[in-house]
């Protein structure tokens, strides 16, 4: 048994983190039930600035390896949609969900007029012809409507719950997202969750 | 994350002093015991470079302490003089080399093994094949290192240092050792390899701890043999080489029916173990991350074992490529191959295929505002009035990606002798790029053999600047060669995560510091043309430039600005104000070529405009806007 979710966005949107909220959770979930279940998060990254692209793989069960396997992912949770098409292509498996934020951050190629950002319609057609399914919304409006575009991963790991997916239950999840936060942004938090939830549902 | 757990191993085993120079993916060990230094009562520093970290943990160690050194695997090509020679002694508090590989060199110039260095440098290396792993490893190598009196080799690799997993904790001990001095202790001469009765002494004595090392790795539970009665398949894996195996051999169905040897005490290897595991076996294949280290000596042992068992790994049949990390999947594939079983079907492999050409890449740029691009257009700007075929040597730090050529990448190699390219933005402005201060020895030699056809320049980063161009400016000096050297002072450490260094006007833990006076050490070394200048303002640094390139002999020019990055989380911006007047934007693509990526251009309007969220108000592109399209009117805030 095994569970495989990648994060995938830019530098500095909240993509590890929410990988290792998710990765805390799996833990916490091994401890309250007595399961055995590694508990792995490997990271890629590219040259440690902003704005580079960012996976974050987290493996929950009988695993070993830092990476999930090609074609093996169970969710892709995108921050991003590019890095949502870039991930999905090569990892989501054929019976996976991908979640995805339209919000759209160019990459300099396109800034500088050396290729063209695809279009939404033709990421979650790439994405729905690949894996089981594809649900995509505006999780930054949704963050800004909470109180900060920085709770997007917030926002994300709601819809991710919402999915019915996740190998742990919701409780779990959400004391892990509060876990990690100031008491003084808890409630922004818990409602930019809540959003991504309704969100997902109503996708 | 692997990076904490070695820090936090090194913590449980009572750590008085950790010297490290920040190397990605290693520099996170770092960080994490800097935060807890001084609550916790050891000293942690942030060394000039690796050479000087390696001999602080080693004096360290010496007196008592028990001390680490960290640092990725082309740091420890910079430490290797010490580093080769400190065995010789032996070392007294438990003294722990922590190294981080690279392979698939994602952040390095090189792949290079570093288990290779620590058996050439005949000291115990470990290799962790997962997080608790590396924090266990990281705790026991301090007793391993007392009970040899060696230091102790930790080898990581990225998908360990940057991996992250569940780690159980262990206990801390409390106590420290007691920091004291013995000339002589428990030999002559026991500190000074050419203390009598001299240095071959000390190498026998290095050579008479190696069958104690040899058999504590026969026993090390780090070591772990599964040996499968009848089977006629050994796989032997080490590190996190092992971590993939046991998942290819479960997925493929094969657990539990070869012998599987997981190794993590790799040297010595353990040789007892080795030949128990490949008895009987008619097949041994061996999985590691990196070069055939492993291999080769299994290939050793199994030849002084009498095995004619066929060996797989990365030599002669190779069944892994000899470059390049593993994973699951490459270990699943050639697994596959040797066992005879059938590939995976990938139901969606047209879709995959169909929908890669969308795929556009995020190229890595230097950052919106970043210092870097105002010294690059000026450099670019001042060596466009000089004639011929001018080379920039760069070297490492985050202006190496004025040698990412993403501008340029379909640029095709010829056999032409002094060849102009052109140049139109930051990315492609850097002609060679090796290690951290290659740039500027490589220009002396560049001016002393002759080149006539155009300037020769060198950049480098002020920590790169203390680290290691010293010498070779002295050297530029000395021999006076005509080179001009551009330093890139941004106060920080930047490209590993900003860590402060002697230059930064903070020391790690946030006290103020004068910072570094680098003008002052040039002047002192002999370096006649000096000069600073902003790289925010154009005519000033362009102007700088050139008078250094006019000048005949060494010239250093400073560009003197703190990077944005930092500055900005002191100084908070407000909202962007640059802006793009489109009726005088002629689509001229100028600002474009400043490869900034706050600046974007509009292939369809042809016209430029600028992105509020990553724009930072620095001013830049209006000063190179030809036709004054680019307003930046109002306060700057700061920044």
């Amino acid at each position: 048994m095994e569970y495989n979710i990648i994060v995938a966005g830019i530098g500095g949107q909240g993509s590890i983190l929410a990988s290792h909220v998710l990765a805390e959770a799996a833990i916490e979930n091994n401890l309250r039930n007595g399961k055995k279940a590694n508990v792995r998060v490997g990271e890629t990254f590219g040259a440690a600035q902003r704005g580079g692209a960012v996976a974050s793989h987290v493996r929950i069960g009988d695993i070993y390896g830092p990476l999930v396997r090609k074609g093996h992912a169970d969710m892709v949770l995108a921050l991003e949609p590019l890095e949502g098409l870039r991930i999905g292509v090569d990892y989501l498996s054929p019976s996976g969900v991908a979640i995805l934020n339209t919000a759209a951050v160019s990459p300099v190629d396109v800034k500088v007029g050396a290729a063209e950002y695809p279009s939404i319609d033709k990421i979650k057609e790439a994405l729905t012809a690949i894996g089981r399914k594809a649900v995509i919304f505006d999780a930054e409006a949704l963050a800004i409507r909470a109180g900060s575009a920085k709770c997007v991963n917030i926002v994300m790991l709601g819809a991710a719950c919402a999915s019915g997916e996740l190998p742990f239950e919701e409780d779990i999840l959400l004391s892990a997202v509060t876990g990690r936060l100031p008491e003084r942004l808890v409630k922004m938090n818990l409602e930019a969750f809540e959003l991504g939830k309704q969100a997902y549902l109503t996708a | 994350m692997g990076n904490e757990a070695i820090a936090r191993g090194a913590y449980e085993a009572g750590i008085q002093l950790m010297a490290a120079y920040p190397g990605t993916p290693s520099s996170e060990i770092g960080e994490v015991l800097l935060d807890g230094s001084r609550d916790h009562d050891f000293y942690c520093e942030w060394s000039t470079n690796e050479k000087v970290a390696f001999e602080a943990a080693a004096g360290a160690s010496i007196v008592g302490a028990r001390s680490m050194a960290a640092m990725k695997n082309a740091g420890l090509n910079v430490a290797m003089d010490t580093f080769m020679t400190m065995p010789y002694t032996g070392c007294k508090g438990g003294f722990v080399v922590v190294v981080a590989d690279d392979p698939s060199a994602h952040y390095s110039s090189t792949e290079q093994d570093t288990r290779l260095m620590a058996e050439y440098a005949e000291i115990p290396c470990l290799e962790p094949e997962s997080q608790q792993e590396a924090k266990d490893m990281a705790k026991e190598a301090f007793d391993i290192s007392e009970a040899l009196e060696l230091p102790v080799f930790l080898r990581s690799v990225s998908r360990i240092s940057h991996a992250s997993g569940d780690v159980k904790l262990g206990d801390v001990r409390t106590e420290h050792s007691r920091i004291a001095f013995n000339k002589h202790y428990k030999i002559q001469s026991r500190w000074n390899v050419y203390g009598p009765p001299g240095t071959l002494s000390k190498h026998v004595w290095l050579k008479s701890i190696y069958p104690k090392a040899a058999a504590m790795s026969e026993e090390s539970h780090f070591n772990r043999l599964e040996k499968v009665t009848g089977a006629k398949t050994a796989v032997i894996a080490s590190g996190l080489g092992a971590s993939y195996a046991r998942e290819a051999l479960e997925e493929l169905g094969l657990a539990g029916k070869v012998t599987f040897l997981k190794l993590g005490f790799i040297h010595p290897l353990p040789e007892k173990l080795t030949a128990e595991a490949i008895d009987g076996a008619d097949r041994i294949i061996i999985v590691e991350e990196g070069d055939p280290v492993v291999e080769n000596t299994v290939r050793i042992f199994a030849k002084e074992a009498g095995s004619t068992a066929d060996i797989l790994g990365k030599r002669f049949k190779g069944i892994f490529r000899p470059y390049g990390e593993l994973n699951t999947d490459t270990v699943i594939g050639a697994f596959s191959e040797v066992f005879g079983l059938a590939d995976e079907k990938d139901e969606k492999a047209a879709e995959r295929e169909k929908y890669k050409p969308i795929v556009i890449p995020r190229s890595s740029s230097l950052c919106a505002g970043c210092s870097h691009l105002g010294s690059y257009a000026a450099i670019r700007e001042a060596l466009r009035k000089e004639p011929g075929v001018h080379i920039v040597n760069g070297d490492i730090g985050c202006y190496e990606q004025g040698g990412y050529g993403i501008f340029s990448s379909k640029n095709e190699a010829c056999d032409d002798d002094s060849k102009k390219y052109t140049c139109n933005s930051p990315y492609e402005i850097l002609d060679t790029i090796y290690v951290m201060g290659s740039g500027i020895g490589m220009a002396v030699g560049q001016a002393k053999a002759g080149y006539k056809d155009g300037k020769v320049m060198a950049v480098a980063g002020d920590s790169t600047f203390l680290h290691a161009t010293l010498p070779a400016l002295i050297d530029a000096v000395y021999d006076n060669a005509d080179i001009t050297f551009v330093i890139l002072d941004n106060y920080w450490t930047c490209m590993t995560g900003h860590q402060a260094n002697p230059n930064t006007i903070y020391n790690p833990y946030g006290d103020d510091l004068p910072g570094f006076d680098i003008t002052g050490v040039c002047r002192s070394i002999g370096v006649k043309s000096i000069s600073q200048a902003s790289s925010y303002d154009r005519e000033s640094a362009v102007k700088a430039v050139s008078e250094a390139l006019a000048y005949k002999g060494p010239s250093v020019v400073i560009m003197n600005d703190e990077c944005k990055l930092q500055l900005g989380r002191r100084v908070k911006k407000g909202k962007t104000k640059t802006h793009v007047d489109t009726a005088r934007c002629n689509g001229c693509k100028s600002c474009i070529r400043l490869g900034c990526p706050a600046v974007k251009y509009d292939a369809v309007s042809r016209r430029s405009s600028i992105d509020e969220i990553s724009c930072i108000d620095c001013g830049l592109c209006s000063q190179y806007c030809p036709q004054n399209a680019i307003g930046t009117e109002g306060e700057q805030n700061g920044i």
